[in-house]
Formats: structure tokens, sequence, C-alpha cells
């Protein structure tokens, strides 16, 4: 299967090209990037065409694009794809607003094409340990959920609003909320957030903090922060605890690691073993447009982690919990 | 018997034990008398110290007692403080001060009335880690903190006298009775809470296994995510981490013992777990020593009745946003 790349705006993109160049039967066959420079860049590096034009590319007989785009333009090109009877695998969050989203959703589902978020993290072998634990029904009944994604201040477009949709929360409440959803089955309802500039020089937000109300009468925290230095020992993390009635269940996304002291570093490093979820996530993707599969992380799924964002912001400047409900 | 000022113990449980071995090798004080409802433990104490077995009335109404040490249960602190305070004694009050700010105005009052200083046991601040955290983040070493993470707990429900810690109208639970510790601490570091945030299972449908989860947003600016467990995940432990402007400090009780004793034991062990740790000293001896050290005319520091009500409040502010689901002011 030949997979084109839409865009390298987003950090991600070049670990999902080394994907596409690692996964038999597809054919990395090219790269778009409104920003031509970039694209030729990132074209030279994995070895593949450059298409100067998005239609150009979207007329060739590629059959799927990954789009790494800003969160802003996640929209545009998707419909531009379904349109063009392509695949999508798009980077979190799937948009901006639900309007965006859906759009996404209707031009896919119009155009019979496949659409997926990439939520990588549900694909580290450590998560999918966890829900095997979960399902067990070791824990009992779950009662909490603690949750965090931290990170180190992206920069760049990940800070303009107008193209990320937002900041710290936008960022990084999406993963955690899907990987809920994913793991427990449970929805949310209600969001509280504070969030606030407090470390950075920058325009949007670098601390979020969100507390959720789930089905099932289970509540949840998760904190979404860029406030890994530079001097920590690695970009940031995913981490999840859950407090059922019989055990208690701590993860850590990235937990497999050993720790690295050099002297050329200056600082020390955590050295990760835990397996390549973005290879994973884009091998899913393509085994579900090969054999004509469902995608396991829908447009659906994009836009129920969307809300939960969109809630924490509103929350955020009335200073009170919001209902998912009343920001549909 | 040693010179310094005469300690009277109300209360012989968990804490009022660990009060009785520290007034052992506090060299201007000394335990002469404690009542505890249940003689054995009343005995115990008595044949470790030296001190008499009387009643609670008997030692407040002793001339010759200067302090009363009160580790009753939290909704008991008001009268035996009051009682107190209105014989001319000092007094130290286990933490959280009381279980209503109503109380807690009360005891204030009696004491300052009185003349007699008063002590709320807000011990965090006398453990060698929060010390040594708070002073880098004085220090600036990390900058202007922005978040901050605490972590406490991992026990099951604490059992003592009439399962005192489950009735929730004399306890308040952990929001109240533990991690008002870290409500405390962060306070002291941060200064004033503008916002309360919180949810546990208090009130839903499982209350022996307590957990809770309390956003603050400071005046600083600061935001805090506080963490209280009465769910065993391995025993007692704490754990911190500020991020801050120039840098981070993180801090796991599990990670950083010298010492890694395993005894194996049933979840579910009655009693209250009290930390304990290879210290100089233990911090319990430490807070008390300097309660002792200002009322004996010398240096130290003392967590008093206006600090401990601050700290109450937003635990109590804490309480309200579980029970209400919505965002409490202070």
């Amino acid at each position: 299967m030949k997979v084109g790349m839409i865009s390298f705006a987003h950090v991600h993109a070049g670990a999902y090209a080394s994907a596409l160049n690692g996964i038999p039967h597809v054919e990395f066959a090219g790269i778009y990037d409104e920003d031509e420079a970039r694209g030729a860049e990132a074209a030279e590096k994995y070895g593949v065409a450059h298409f100067k034009s998005l239609d150009e590319m979207l007329a060739s007989d590629i059959e799927a694009v990954v789009i790494c785009s800003t969160n802003a333009d996640h929209c545009h090109y998707t419909v531009k794809a379904a349109e063009a009877k392509k695949h999508v695998l798009v980077e979190k969050p799937i948009a901006t607003t639900i309007e965006d989203a859906k759009q996404m959703i209707e031009a896919c589902k119009k155009h019979n094409v496949k659409l997926q978020i990439a939520f990588p993290v549900r694909y580290m072998p450590a998560m999918v340990e966890a829900k095997r634990i979960v399902q067990s029904g070791q824990l009992g009944r779950i009662l909490a959920i603690k949750g965090t994604n931290n990170g180190s201040m992206p920069g760049g477009w990940f800070v303009e609003k107008d193209k990320s949709g937002g900041g710290a929360v936008m960022d990084h409440t999406v993963h955690v909320v899907d990987i809920i959803r994913w793991m427990l089955g449970l929805e949310f309802e209600e969001i509280y957030a504070e969030y606030d500039r407090l470390i950075y020089d920058i325009p949007s937000e670098d601390c979020g903090m969100l507390t959720m109300e789930l089905t099932g009468n289970v509540f949840a925290t998760l904190d979404t922060s860029w406030n890994r230095p530079k001097s920590y020992p690695t970009w940031g993390g995913v981490t999840l605890t859950l407090i059922g009635t019989s055990g208690v269940l701590e993860m850590d996304a990235f937990g497999q690691y050993y720790n690295v002291y050099r002297d050329e570093a200056t600082k020390a490093e955590w050295a990760n073993f835990g397996g390549n979820m973005d290879y994973i996530l884009v091998k899913d993707f393509v085994d579900a447009c090969i054999n004509d599969k469902p995608v396991k992380i829908t447009g659906e799924d994009g836009l129920r982690a969307l809300e939960v964002a969109l809630a924490a912001y509103e929350s955020g400047r009335i200073h009170q919990p919001v209902k998912i409900e009343d920001i549909r | 018997m040693k010179p310094g000022l005469k300690v009277g113990l109300i209360g012989g449980g968990a804490m009022g034990s660990t009060h009785a071995e520290a007034y052992r090798v506090i060299e201007n004080a000394e335990l002469v008398a404690i009542a505890d409802l249940i003689p054995e433990r009343a005995q115990a104490i008595a044949s470790k110290t030296g001190a008499t077995i009387r009643s609670a009335n008997e030692i407040i109404g002793d001339p010759s007692i200067d302090v009363i040490d009160v580790c009753v249960p939290t909704f008991l602190h008001r009268d035996f403080v009051v009682k107190a305070a209105e014989a001319g004694k000092h007094v130290f009050c286990e933490k959280p001060m009381a279980r209503s700010l109503k109380e807690a105005e009360e005891m204030k009052a009696a004491c300052d009335k009185a003349g007699v200083k008063l002590a709320i046991g807000h011990v965090v601040r006398f453990f060698p880690e929060y010390i040594s955290a708070y002073h880098k983040v004085k220090n600036d070493q990390i900058g202007d903190v922005a978040v901050v993470r605490t972590t406490r707990g991992g026990f099951a429900l604490p059992t003592a006298w009439n399962d005192w810690y489950a009735n929730y109208e004399w306890s308040g639970g952990l929001v109240l009775d533990m991690i008002i510790h870290d409500f405390d601490y962060l306070r002291w570091l941060l200064g004033p809470v503008e916002r309360v945030f919180a949810k546990s299972t208090l009130g839903r449908d499982y209350n022996r296994l307590e957990y809770a989860l309390v956003t603050l947003k400071f005046k600083s600016g600061a935001i805090a995510h506080v963490e209280g467990s009465w769910v065993n995940s391995g025993g007692f432990h704490t754990r911190f981490e500020m991020a801050g402007t120039k840098g981070l400090i993180d801090y796991d009780s599990r990670q950083t013992s010298p010492i890694k004793l395993t005894v194996n034991r049933r979840d579910g062990t009655p009693g209250v777990p009290v930390p304990t740790g290879a210290w100089e000293e233990s911090p319990y001896t430490t807070e008390l020593r300097n309660f002792i050290n200002v009322l004996d005319g010398k240096e130290g520091i003392v967590v008093d009745g206006n600090e401990g009500y601050e700290s109450l409040r937003i635990a109590l502010a804490a309480l309200e946003s579980i029970e209400t689901g919505k965002a409490v002011l202070l």
C-alpha cells in the first residue's frame, strides 16, 4: 500500500515517517508540506518523493495519508484527503473545535475512507498489559483515577492558540482521556480545570490540572503541565493510577527505562526500552486499511477526547465545573 | 525528677505514645501524668516514662503541671483545649486543630484570654525532607513554584478507639485528618490559598476505602494537586514534586529510604501508622522540643493556633467542595 504524509509541522512526524519506512507492505510514497523547504528536507531525509502541491499528491495512487500538520489544519487536510478517497491517520487532537471534528468524521464517512486518530499510548506494551490486568477483575470495581501527562514545553506553534487550539491543556488532555475510555470503558461527564501560564513567557497556558467526573460514579484528575525542565532526564511521561475496591494499579507508560550518566550530556538521562508505540500505531492503521477492518481509534474517539479539553477551557474561564453535554 | 516544664498528656493512642517517647529525650520537659480511657494503654506509657495515671480533669486541675498535650480524637480537641487554657496551662494540640472553624475559634479565644500558648501538631514542617525542600524553594533553586503534586497515605483506613477515624462526624475523614498535613505545608511554602476543588470517595458508596484528590489554586498563582489515600498500596508513603520556573524537585519516600524492612502482615492490621525513619531525631520530638523551648523562654518554631486555623479552613473548604461538587473560594 502506498502512503503519503501531509505536513511535518508536528514533532511526531519524524517518528511516523520512520515507521512508514519500516513497515512491510507499505511504500512510503511521498511528502507534501505547506512549508516547501521543510517538505523538501523531510523528503530527502526519508528518501521519498517531494510533492510541491497537495492536489498532485492526492491525485497520485497513494491509498492513505498520515497528517502531522498544526492542529488547526487537521480539518482542511482530512477533508481534502477524504474527498480524494484516501484513508486518514491524523495526529491528535483530532481538531481544535467540535465543528471541525464533526466535519472530518462526516467527510470520511461520506467518502467511505477510514479515519484514525493517533493516540499511540494505547499501543504501549505497558498499557496493553495494564488493560489485561483491569479486565481480569483483580482491581474490583474502579473508584478513582489519577493521571498525569507532563512534558517539556514544545514551543513553536504549540503555544499559538489559532494553530494549536490552546496550550498544555489541549496538548496533554487527550492522550490520558483516550486511555481511560479505552481501558475502562468509562465516559467523561463533567470537567473542572485550573490552568495558568506560570513557567514560560508564552501566549498559552503551560500548566493544567483537571478534575473529572466519569460515568460509573468514578472521579479522576489529570495533570497536563508542560513543567519538565531542560535538565529533566526525559521529555516527560504518562502515568495512571487506578484505585479499585480490591486493588491499586500504578502504571507508568514510559517506566521501562534505565539510567544513563554521560559526561557529554551534562544531565542524567533515561533510556527507554518499552517498545516503539509509533511504529505499532502506524502498522495497525495500515493493517486496517489493507484488510478493510475497522480502525481501533475512531474519529468519535478523537472527538470525545477533544470535548474534555474544550470543557476544561470553559471551566477555567468560569472557575466552576462544566458538563460535557453543555459544550456539545 | 527532671528540671523544666511539667507535661500532662491526655490520650495515649498512636500519637500520645509517640509524644510520650519524645518527652523522655527532651531535657527541659517531663511527662508527669497520663490520662487514657483504656487502662492498659495508660499503664504502658506510665511504666515506660514514670508518669502517673490520672483522670484528664485531675491532670488539668493540677497546679504543678505547666503544659497539657492533647492527643484525643479530633472532635474532642475543643473541650480539652478550652479547659486546659482556662486552667492556665499552655497547650499542645494534635492536628487537625478541630472538627469545625467554630470550635477552632473558641480554642484560640480561650488561649488568648488566658494568656497561654497554643501549638498545633503540624509535624510535617519538622520532617527533614520537607524542611530541605522548603529551603530549596525559598533559596530560589527552582524559581517561582508553578505546579506541586503531593501524595500521602497508601494504607488501609486507620483503626483506633471506637473506630473514630471511620466516623466522618468525628474525624472528617482523610481530608481533614491526614492531608491537612500537606495543606499546612503548602500554605507555609506558598502562602494563602485562593480556590479549592476536591473529589473523594466520601459520600459515594465505599467509605471504608477513602481516597481524595484535591486541587488548590494559590494567590501566588501556583497550582497544587494533593492526593490522600486510605487504600492499601504498599503501606504508608509520601511523595512530592514541585515544578518551578527554573527547575523541578521530586521526592518519593518509597525510593529514598536508606533502610528497607518488610514484615509479613495482613492488610488491615489494626492501628494508625506513624512514620518512622533513619533520623537524627524524630520529627515528633523536634516538634515538641521547639514548643517546650519557646515556653522555656528559648528560641523555637511553633505552629500556633492561627496557623492551625488557616490550614483547617483549607481542609474544610475541600470537604465542602467534595459535598457540593463546586469550587470553593477562600
